[in-house]
């Protein structure tokens, strides 16, 4: 975390901004530089409103024509699932109007804890919380599940699927055809899928889409809050949200507990099942094949935006050179 | 012929200067991308003294798998239609087999040590 010292005017727009919220003036200090996505800044800070001290997080789309979902959508699903027992940071107000801080925001609530997956691990393994957590996010899951996806923003991407894996499949199959065409574990690994594409299932759900190590805040109690909702999606599969943090990807080296590098797979599912979540296991191998498959075409994404000029970084040309360890765990999946 | 040091050991040094001197005098938001900066030249140090062979060993375990001789790209282009199309079990397990061969050499220069995991 850095102190910000150059961006006077994000603290002056959401001082502007949260007055004319909370119809007061607000004073807005301490601001800080939390860990950010490429995408997205996330800037803590504190807001005085000459009553109360509210410790908060902004988090500041740079444009609104990169957003994955409409930000409102995004703050609308991560207040209904709030409301079914899901663990997020509580939103106080959203913004759409770029004239206060240059981009698209929201504000909520700051939750204290660990959020850096080799943090958030050494945390875990000192509290010796790893079969908590990772029943808890199997809980939160499950609960997130529970909810009728009626009640979730029809904005949210996803809403027309019948067969969220046949779609999930095309989308890898084109991915690969224009990214990697000469790479034979991903060619095996769409083989693999094709032949084993899962019915549409019996109950589509909201679905959170990156619910991994790293996009979670724990303390020493243990899973305080999911974060990240950007990419929410209204009528998916949901055990697609079950598989993904299982990927090797979210283990930070914790190679033997499948889930965020926590604990194993049955806690995990114990927490599901306890808050009403169906888990089938067959469906759950499939998406993390097709995951490790998708990171994998991410990683390759990366790299083709940086050799393109789109979005020049050593960060986004070392992706490319991570395409190995992805097919490395395709591999280990596919084990005939 | 080009005196020492060799390509190798040059990159080496960079990524030291990088890790060692570099790295704590840059401000917060730089540092990874040093970090990252500094991993690359030792891919490319491995690469520099492994690639080659591992190149070699690739073609030929290829051709082996497919019965006929090639160049290596030729010989990836058709192994990946094969598989793709969809391919007997037989073969797509024979293939599995050279596929994690080849792995191991390519994490040999990309990320030692990613491939000891051979659990799902």
């Amino acid at each position: 975390m850095t102190v910000v010292g150059t961006v006077p005017d994000l603290g002056t727009g959401l001082a502007r901004f949260l007055a004319d919220v909370f119809d007061r003036p607000v004073t807005v200090s301490n601001l800080a530089h939390s860990s950010a996505g490429a995408r997205r800044a996330n800037v803590l800070f504190d807001a005085h409103d000459g009553e109360r001290l509210l410790r908060l997080v902004a988090t500041v789309l740079p444009t609104s024509e990169i957003e994955i979902n409409p930000i409102a959508a995004e703050a609308a699903v991560r207040t209904v699932a709030e409301q079914h027992g899901v663990p997020v940071p509580h939103i106080h107000a959203v913004c759409t109007d770029p004239a206060y801080v240059g981009g698209p925001f929201f504000v909520s609530d700051r939750v204290d804890g660990e959020s850096v997956p080799r943090r958030v691990l050494r945390l875990v393994h000192r509290e010796g919380i790893g079969e908590r957590v990772a029943r808890q996010l199997g809980e939160a899951l499950g609960r997130l599940h529970a909810i009728d996806p009626g009640l979730a923003p029809t904005e949210l991407a996803g809403t027309g699927e019948t067969n969220p894996a046949e779609v999930a499949l095309t989308d890898a199959d084109a991915g690969v055809r224009e990214l990697l065409p000469n790479r034979p574990v991903f060619a095996l690994g769409l083989r693999w899928l094709e032949r084993r594409l899962p019915a549409p299932p019996e109950r589509r759900t909201i679905v959170h889409t990156d619910a991994r190590n790293g996009n979670l805040i724990v303390g020493a109690n243990g899973l305080r809050a999911v974060l990240d909702w950007e990419g929410a999606r209204r009528m998916g599969d949901p055990m697609q949200d079950m598989a993904w943090p299982a990927l090797r990807m979210w283990r930070f080296r914790e190679d033997e507990r499948e889930i965020g590098g926590f604990a194993g797979r049955e806690p995990f599912v114990a927490g599901y099942e306890a808050a009403g979540g169906q888990f089938d296991v067959e469906r759950f191998e499939w998406w993390k094949v097709l995951g490790t498959l998708r990171w994998g075409l991410g990683l390759a994404g990366q790299a083709d935006a940086h050799l393109d000029g789109r979005f020049p970084s050593v960060v986004m040309a070392a992706s490319g050179r991570r395409v190995p360890e992805l097919e490395w765990d395709l591999l280990m999946l596919l084990r005939p | 012929m080009q005196y020492r040091p060799t390509a190798g050991e040059l990159l080496i040094t960079i990524g030291d200067l990088l890790d060692d001197e570099l790295l704590p005098a840059l401000p917060p938001e730089l540092q990874h991308k040093a970090r990252v900066a500094a991993n690359l030249t030792r891919i490319l140090d491995r690469e520099w003294r492994l690639d080659g062979d591992a190149r070699q060993r690739e073609r030929e375990r290829l051709a082996a798998l497919l019965g006929h001789e090639g160049e290596l790209g030729e010989l990836r282009a058709e192994l990946t239609a094969r598989l793709r199309a969809g391919a007997n079990p037989a073969f797509e397990a024979a293939s599995w087999d050279v596929l994690v061969a080849v792995g191991r050499d390519d994490l040999a220069i990309a990320k030692p040590g990613h491939d000891a995991w051979e659990g799902a």
